[in-house]
């Protein structure tokens, strides 16, 4: 419509206008849908929020005297009314009414939300219509809305960390009242199994995350262990030594192991990995457990591995040929020029996609929970079980749980402490990312 | 007897014979007949694309790098086929340095970057040795004073032309025979192409040269031979004031007064 007219008010002459007549057209749509959006939005997100508030305001006195959570239980039982669900007390006559009431306000509020949103964007369509003129420099009131938008859209994803953060902290300070720090942090011990009641025997409940850190640093070496040097070797195979067509048969290949779920990772370390670990053990006169950290690391080695190549690959094709060049042209083999120019030059980028790889380690779970086990042993052998961070968290999550007891709100503060080491560990690789690049540029 | 005919009694250093090259279904360099006489600078000029740079890089084969290329023909080093069998590249390159167009230090100290060379070949026998090389490479260069208090300094940070003569001194650090320059000063300003040709006519005292150029002048100040390539072939190759004085092809003469094309 908007386009229409813009081309109208110049008798169809295009040259005319200072913007494209599309511009018109989506100057005229946004600016009437987006406030209306806005608005429906609001009603979205408060709307239930507002027809409580005034329910509540209507109520009688003995209603707003009573507890919070009493209050909130007579709430529910308007709303569980008002879909016909069964309700916790017997139906009197002021919860009938009061019933009717929130229907009614909900019912007008959503008329009022409806009709304003209606209003505000007819207005403004009419408004914005009234506005178009070959002068309006529409294009650039498009450009401008269009930045709006797309500022919005980066900041939810930045206020939602903000926001996962913040409630991480909180939390963890919630657990700090029960458990002191120090103890959480330096304790040796960890058993999260508090007492339900006062006289229940022996769950005091230790929350030492020692065992669980080194649990999960064991872990991380082992898939280290096997992720480097595969990942990386396999990397400088295909970046200097495989012909094209092998490049393109066997990259997809590899990448292909990124793409498996790590569910299926798990029971493969559990039911193929753990299995053979433990009967060569016997062979050679070892006892294994069955569930172990050797058996967990392994295959999330082969998890990473992936990543490792695929970063490295990255890094190594994007160090210059004329390095290369240079080297060869002095009379260096292959892999003299691999180990003396291209690995120095992509060491930092490199040791990121290390980084990254053992950020990516500590968070993993699944293969952990089917392959190490729950025990959390302190212990540096590899051939034992033994528990990471993720597991635990997992483990005081799931099944019924009291919500404000200390062994719940520990899982936050691991979770805290996970996430302070990922982002470190993603942070110095971002670092060495950027001091590698302003090398070449 | 006059200059021309002493040259010509002396062995050339490389001995081209039917060269062809090709890349992939590009018929690139046709039938290339070229001698290049020791401690002279033979220069190849010619238009964009005429396949200078390829045969350059026949010399000390760095087009095996390319999977696409293939050869045929016969290049000879001193008399050696430097295309058979028996001929390992890591020798050759050692014999036949080369000068990349663009300055590409490794990202090393400029220690480093000279020491390089001898380093990967074995040249020196201890520490003192391999400094005296760097120190003789350097100086060479031209690049000694300059640099001798930041030895240990990136040979990434320093300036366009210092880059390009650091790349000259890695590659007389090795002691080559024959020096490669692929355009050298296309990259310079002119105050430090004139350091750097400089710096050539005093190699040429020590070092047989091939310099690929776009600049007339610098081919006509520079070189004693000249090599004009046009379309893969070789259309004239003689002494420098020769072809730059009286041409005997039409082309060759509308290319260096500038009317080409």
């Amino acid at each position: 419509m908007g386009r229409k007219k813009a081309v109208l008010s110049v008798n169809g002459k295009i040259r005319d206008l200072h913007s494209l007549p599309g511009h018109y057209g989506w100057f005229t749509a946004l600016t009437s849908f987006l406030p209306g959006l806005f608005i429906v939005l609001v009603w979205i997100i408060f709307g239930s929020n507002l027809v409580d508030n005034f329910t509540l305001a209507a109520l009688g006195d003995e209603i707003r005297s009573l507890s919070n959570f009493d209050r909130a239980l007579y709430m529910n039982d308007i709303h569980n009314l008002a879909i016909g669900d069964a309700i916790s007390r017997p139906l009197t006559n002021s919860l009938n009414n009061a019933t009717n009431f929130y229907l009614r306000t909900q019912n007008n509020l959503l008329w009022i939300f409806t009709l304003s949103a209606i209003g505000v964007s007819s207005l403004l369509a009419i408004f914005s219509f009234r506005k178009i003129s070959p002068e309006l420099r529409s294009r650039n009131l498009v450009e401008r809305l269009i930045i709006i938008m797309l500022v919005i859209s980066s900041s939810i994803a930045i206020l939602i960390t903000i926001g996962i953060v913040s409630s991480l902290i909180v939390e963890t300070l919630r657990f700090l009242e029960h458990v002191s720090l120090s103890e959480f942090l330096l304790g040796l011990k960890w058993s999260p199994q508090t007492a339900l009641r006062a006289d229940q025997v022996g769950s005091s409940g230790s929350f030492g995350a020692i065992p669980l850190f080194t649990g999960t640093l064991l872990i991380t070496f082992i898939a280290l262990l096997v992720a480097v040097p595969v990942g990386l070797f396999s990397a400088i195979y295909m970046t200097e030594f495989a012909s094209p067509n092998a490049r393109i048969f066997f990259k997809p290949l590899l990448e292909l192991l990124a793409g498996i779920p790590t569910v299926v990772y798990g029971f493969f370390a559990a039911l193929v990995v753990a299995p053979v670990i433990r009967n060569s053990g016997e062979v050679i006169g070892l006892e294994i457990a069955s569930e172990s950290a050797l058996a967990a690391g392994l295959v999330m080695g082969i998890m990473i591995i992936p990543l490792i190549s695929s970063l490295s690959d990255d890094v190594i094709s994007s160090v210059p040929q004329s390095l290369r060049d240079a080297s060869y042209g002095l009379g260096a083999t292959k892999t003299e020029t691999i180990v003396n120019v291209i690995l120095p030059s992509a060491l930092p980028g490199i040791v990121s996609a290390f980084l990254l790889a053992a950020s990516r380690a500590i968070g993993e779970t699944m293969i952990v929970v089917m392959a190490a086990g729950m025990a959390a042993n302190l212990t540096a052998n590899p051939l034992e079980a033994v528990t990471t961070v993720t597991v635990q968290i997992l483990a005081l999550l799931t099944g019924d749980q009291e919500f404000d007891s200390a062994k719940t709100l520990s899982a936050f503060a691991l979770g805290l402490a996970l996430f302070t080491i990922t982002l470190f560990l993603n942070f110095i690789a971002l670092k060495l990312v950027r001091k590698y690049q302003e090398q070449y540029d | 007897m006059d200059k021309t005919t002493v040259q010509e009694l002396i062995q050339p250093t490389i001995k081209a014979r039917n060269v062809d090259v090709y890349y992939g279904e590009t018929h690139a360099l046709m039938g290339i007949d070229l001698d290049i006489a020791p401690k002279t600078v033979t220069a190849l000029i010619g238009p964009s694309g005429c396949g200078k740079s390829t045969f350059l890089r026949c010399i000390n084969r760095m087009n095996d790098t390319i999977p696409s290329c293939r050869m045929t023909g016969k290049i000879t080093l001193d008399g050696e086929d430097i295309y058979s069998k028996n001929i390992d590249v890591v020798q050759l390159r050692a014999k036949v340095g080369m000068v990349f167009q663009k300055a590409n230090p490794f990202p090393k100290s400029i220690y480093d970057n000279v020491a390089y060379g001898p380093r990967i070949h074995g040249l020196a026998a201890d520490d003192k040795d391999l400094d005296e090389i760097v120190f003789s490479s350097l100086q060479r260069s031209g690049l000694w004073n300059e640099v001798k208090d930041r030895l240990d300094k990136s040979g990434t940070a320093l300036s366009g032309g210092q880059q390009q003569r650091l790349c000259i001194a890695r590659t007389i650090a090795v002691n080559p025979e024959v020096i490669l320059m692929d355009e050298p000063c296309s990259a310079l300003d002119p105050i430090a192409t004139a350091i750097i040709e400089e710096l050539i006519a005093d190699l040429k005292e020590r070092f047989t040269i091939v310099i690929v150029t776009h600049s007339m002048q610098q081919a006509a100040r520079l070189s004693q031979k000249t090599a004009f390539f046009h379309l893969g072939k070789i259309l004239e190759f003689g002494d420098t004031s020769e072809i730059f004085t009286n041409p005997r092809v039409e082309k060759t003469k509308d290319y260096i007064t500038g009317r080409y094309g």
